[in-house]
């Protein structure tokens, strides 16, 4: 009885030092490699620069970002790495990671603060982990739309009032008109979800082409006095700083992750694993919580509860990176064919 | 004798081998971007072992109704903005350069200050002013109790109206320099002889100025169509779409990208510019009949308008309010808040300096190092390379039209497009220019060729070449002809060029989109991240910042242009 629990005391020892061994090495070769590289999706101003300093200040190792949405970050890392030029170390998005995994741009490799992530955070076959969750959801300018008057349900939006007053991203991802489209017809099913879709069209949606920031500054500015497939915490974020703005507990809310992947042939490849590794760590969760991002981390809460399908009890359709890749072209064309 | 027929051997090998050094540089330049243009066009399948070639994408847009919508749409909003651009400049240099006007200045303050104003900062403020919620409808609202808008900007008319009054200042700039380069003996013999001042205008001046206002009109109207920050932030919030949206939607905002049907929109947008320069071609070709600048030495005088120069300097005023103050106070009324507020008393409460405190950090001096680099060396390459084709072109060296072909070609480019293009370029030759700013100067160097040719052709059309013949027959080689008598005569719009060059590649945003890497970032590309990020309150912060920066650069470089203008002269 004795010597298997030395044997396994001696196997947890040995995995223990061998993964502390191989951080010293990681940072060691992090340092050598001075900076790294992260195309993200994610607010600069509000996650990058924070989530950056504390990594900088951490390892003194520069992180250099870029960001655009999903779509765009996808087609410039094939376009790099077909080419033999990657220039990106770590990525994120919601489905970024899905058609570069097809096409083996990305590192099988979970950094270890992942093993404590719930199964459906992380990538069955070890390509991705999320780092935040996201709910989207529409947005109202409280100026504009006093309080108890705002829609809050799909058939509300169809009020003639809110014709040409509802604005939404023209981004193809889950946080733009075709994420909205999706959400719709996986509720309703493709007839009735259609149907709904072509009577929405006759209230002349706002198209703007920039990320669902954007479309919720637009709002907030009192240009327009609802926005669709905005982020929940964003509206928390700004009305922090004093903005008339809420979002609207609309079900089922359109539920996504952020994930996290490194670049297989990322050109530093340390300091691309230490850059995931300290962004799914307590210390880079505890960052989105105090940027009233939503961690994925289930250790660390969110600093506003109610933003998460738990704490503000609302029903979520969620939807995988997968998911999303899959349908976003059809998704996609309702949105060309019916709202532009 | 036989020193002399040496060296008149050499001098007459000379220009061919210049011409034939200049074709090969230009065809290195301008030909492997459209090339890989033309293959993506009639690439069909999306990955790499499964293609064939085939007219599908072609037949896909040609299909498309929306092609044709977007094709009126585009050639409606390229007229309008030339026109508005035109009228706008035209009236304003004349009033500046012929009449005895007072707040002269305020015109080149408004011109010089514009022209270093990167579009999207412009266009951004435009928006905030005309928005549904910017102060002019809130006016309108407060006025008249309506709840509906007075202009709703994100429309045709809208789009038209800041295109145009994205040319204008360059407008004024171009029209003045053609109008101080005039020799007013005509226009003074009409006035002599009772013309009034309308009949000398319209009888004198504008026909004299005829062709460099249709060359430029043609400029203004060529960018328009391929305009993309005002298509994009105003046409498609409003739904109008023109042919450079409908291609960058094809390219971003669709997973996968549709880049043979870009292309092939692309390729389409080719041939209508194609057709326009050939118009424009057939236009310049008896130029010499308008050689304006000749041997004979001149200085305009002013017309005396008496009490309509009250009036004429309202005009001024009026420019300057439109075309500057208005945008730069929204800007920086927004540059102060935390988040987007209409202008009312409320929000003078939240006022801070938090966005000048953020965007003033050691990362945007890289970014400010970043971006001057790349249009010094972008102004530089393109107007020592367009300077000797153009001497070549328009003195019909053998090849001279070739050249002139050459650098015009890329006019045919979106920025968005040449973006593309280049990339994949630099994606497949063995040289490693990806990720640096050296993709980002060999990208603009190719897009803005056609402005230093127009730039350093239209100086060349206005001197006349009596004084080369003089030079030559007193022996000058044609090295020494250019150098002593071409360089300096042409110095005013070598360096109207350089500039325009200059603060073009340090403001526009569509080619360095798709170009820019993590470490070669552009202050365009970067207000334009901030923009789509809704980070408008730093956005603009940062771009007043900037554009004070290259309004003072400008100034510089335009009163060095005045000089060796007059310089130019005196020397003649």
């Amino acid at each position: 009885m004795k010597r298997p629990r030395f044997a396994l005391t001696a196997v947890l020892l040995l995995a223990a030092t061998s993964a502390r061994a191989a951080d010293a090495s990681l940072i060691d070769g992090a340092k050598k490699e001075g900076e790294v590289v992260w195309y993200t999706t994610q607010i600069i101003s509000q996650l990058v620069r924070p989530m950056s300093a504390a990594f900088e200040r951490k390892y003194g190792i520069k992180v250099r970002s870029t960001r655009a949405n999903s779509t765009e970050l996808s087609v410039k890392i094939i376009n790099e790495s077909r080419a033999g030029r990657p220039q990106s170390d770590i990525f994120d998005g919601t489905s970024t990671v899905v058609v570069l995994k097809k096409e083996g741009y990305v590192l099988k490799w979970l950094p270890d603060p992942a093993k404590a992530y719930p199964a459906q955070y992380k990538d069955p076959e070890g390509y991705w982990v999320a780092n935040n969750l996201f709910f989207m959801t529409p947005g109202f300018n409280t100026s504009l739309v006093p309080r108890g008057s705002e829609p809050r349900s799909y058939e509300a939006l169809l009020d003639p009032r809110w014709r040409g007053k509802m604005v939404w991203s023209t981004s193809a991802t889950s946080s733009g008109g075709p994420g909205f489209i999706g959400t719709v017809l996986t509720e309703m099913g493709e007839a009735k979800g259609m149907a709904y879709l072509r009577e929405l069209a006759k209230q002349k949606v706002v198209n703007v082409a920039g990320a669902a920031r954007e479309v919720l500054d637009q709002v907030i500015a009192g240009e327009y006095p609802l926005a669709l497939q905005i982020f929940n915490h964003h509206t928390v974020i700004s009305a922090k700083k004093g903005a008339p703005v809420d979002w609207i507990r609309m079900e089922p809310v359109t539920g996504t992750l952020s994930v996290l992947s490194v670049h297989k042939d990322a050109p530093h490849p340390n300091a691309a694993k230490l850059l995931a590794d300290f962004i799914i760590s307590g210390e880079g969760q505890q960052i989105f919580r105090a940027a009233e991002y939503l961690p994925a981390d289930p250790t660390v809460p969110p600093l506003t509860p109610s933003l998460t399908p738990e704490g503000g009890k609302f029903r979520t359709h969620f939807f995988t990176p997968e998911q999303t890749e899959d349908q976003m072209p059809g998704w996609k064309k309702i949105h060309d064919d019916l709202f532009r | 004798m036989i020193e002399s027929e040496r060296t008149r051997l050499g001098a007459s090998l000379q220009v061919p081998l210049l011409t034939a050094l200049l074709i090969v540089v230009l065809v290195t330049l301008v030909l492997p971007p459209l090339i890989f243009l033309l293959k993506a066009s009639v690439m069909i399948g999306d990955t790499p072992s499964h293609t064939h070639f085939g007219l599908d994408h072609f037949a896909a847009v040609l299909g498309s109704r929306r092609f044709v919508a977007s094709s009126i749409n585009s050639l409606l909003f390229a007229a309008g903005s030339a026109v508005v651009a035109l009228v706008f400049g035209w009236v304003s240099a004349w009033i500046v350069e012929r009449t005895n006007t007072p707040l002269k200045p305020l015109a080149y303050l408004t011109a010089i200050i514009s022209l270093g104003t990167p579009y999207i900062l412009y266009v951004s403020a435009w928006l905030l002013v005309l928005g549904k919620a910017g102060p002019v409808n809130q006016l309108y609202r407060s006025l008249t109790g309506a709840s509906d808008v007075l202009i709703d900007v994100y429309s045709m008319p809208g789009m038209i109206m800041v295109e145009g009054f994205l040319w204008s200042p360059l407008a004024f700039l171009l029209v003045g320099a053609t109008l101080r380069n005039t020799n007013p003996e005509l226009e003074e013999a009409a006035r002599m002889s009772g013309a009034g001042l309308w009949a000398t205008i319209k009888r004198i001046t504008l026909r004299l100025s005829l062709p460099s206002i249709l060359a430029l009109a043609m400029l203004v109207f060529i960018r328009a169509v391929e305009a993309f920050e005002v298509p994009a932030l105003v046409g498609l919030p409003g739904r109008v779409s023109v042919l450079t949206t409908d291609i960058y939607s094809n390219m971003v905002a669709k997973a996968p990208p549709d880049i043979g049907g870009a292309s092939a929109l692309s390729v389409l947008m080719l041939l209508l510019v194609l057709l326009l320069l050939y118009g424009y071609g057939r236009l310049s070709r008896h130029a010499e009949r308008f050689a304006t600048v000749t041997g004979k030495g001149f200085r305009a005088r002013a017309f005396d308008l008496g009490r309509l120069r009250y009036a004429a300097a309202a005009v001024l005023i009026l420019n300057f309010v439109l075309l500057l103050l208005v945008p730069v106070a929204m800007l920086v009324w927004v540059s102060l808040l935390p988040f987007y507020q209409p202008v009312s008393a409320a929000a003078l409460k939240l006022v801070t300096l938090d966005n000048y405190r953020t965007v003033l950090s050691p990362e945007h001096l890289d970014l400010i190092a970043n971006t001057l680099v790349v249009a010094v060396a972008t102004a530089t390459i393109a107007m020592a390379l367009t300077f000797i084709a153009a001497w070549l072109s328009v003195r019909r060296a053998p090849g001279g039209l070739m050249l002139d072909r050459l650098a015009t070609i890329p006019l045919v480019f979106p920025g968005l497009v040449l973006g593309i293009a280049v990339m994949q370029l630099f994606l497949n030759v063995p040289v490693p220019l990806y990720g640096t700013l050296g993709i980002l100067v060999w990208a603009f160097v190719i897009n803005y060729l056609p402005y230093g040719m127009r730039y350093s052709a239209s100086g060349m059309l206005q001197i006349h070449r009596e004084l080369e013949e003089v030079a030559q027959m007193c022996g000058a080689s044609p090295f020494t002809r250019l150098r002593r008598i071409v360089a300096p005569l042409l110095a005013p719009a070598l360096l109207a060029g350089w500039l325009f060059i200059f603060l073009m590649a340090a403001r526009v945003l569509s080619l360095p989109i798709l170009l820019a890497g993590p470490r070669s970032q552009t202050m365009a590309v970067t207000l334009f991240d901030l923009w789509t990020n809704g980070q408008g309150t730093e956005l603009a912060a940062l771009g007043l910042i900037w554009s004070m920066l290259m309004a003072m650069i400008a100034a510089i470089f335009y009163a060095l242009a005045r000089r060796s203008a007059a310089a130019a002269l005196a020397r003649a």
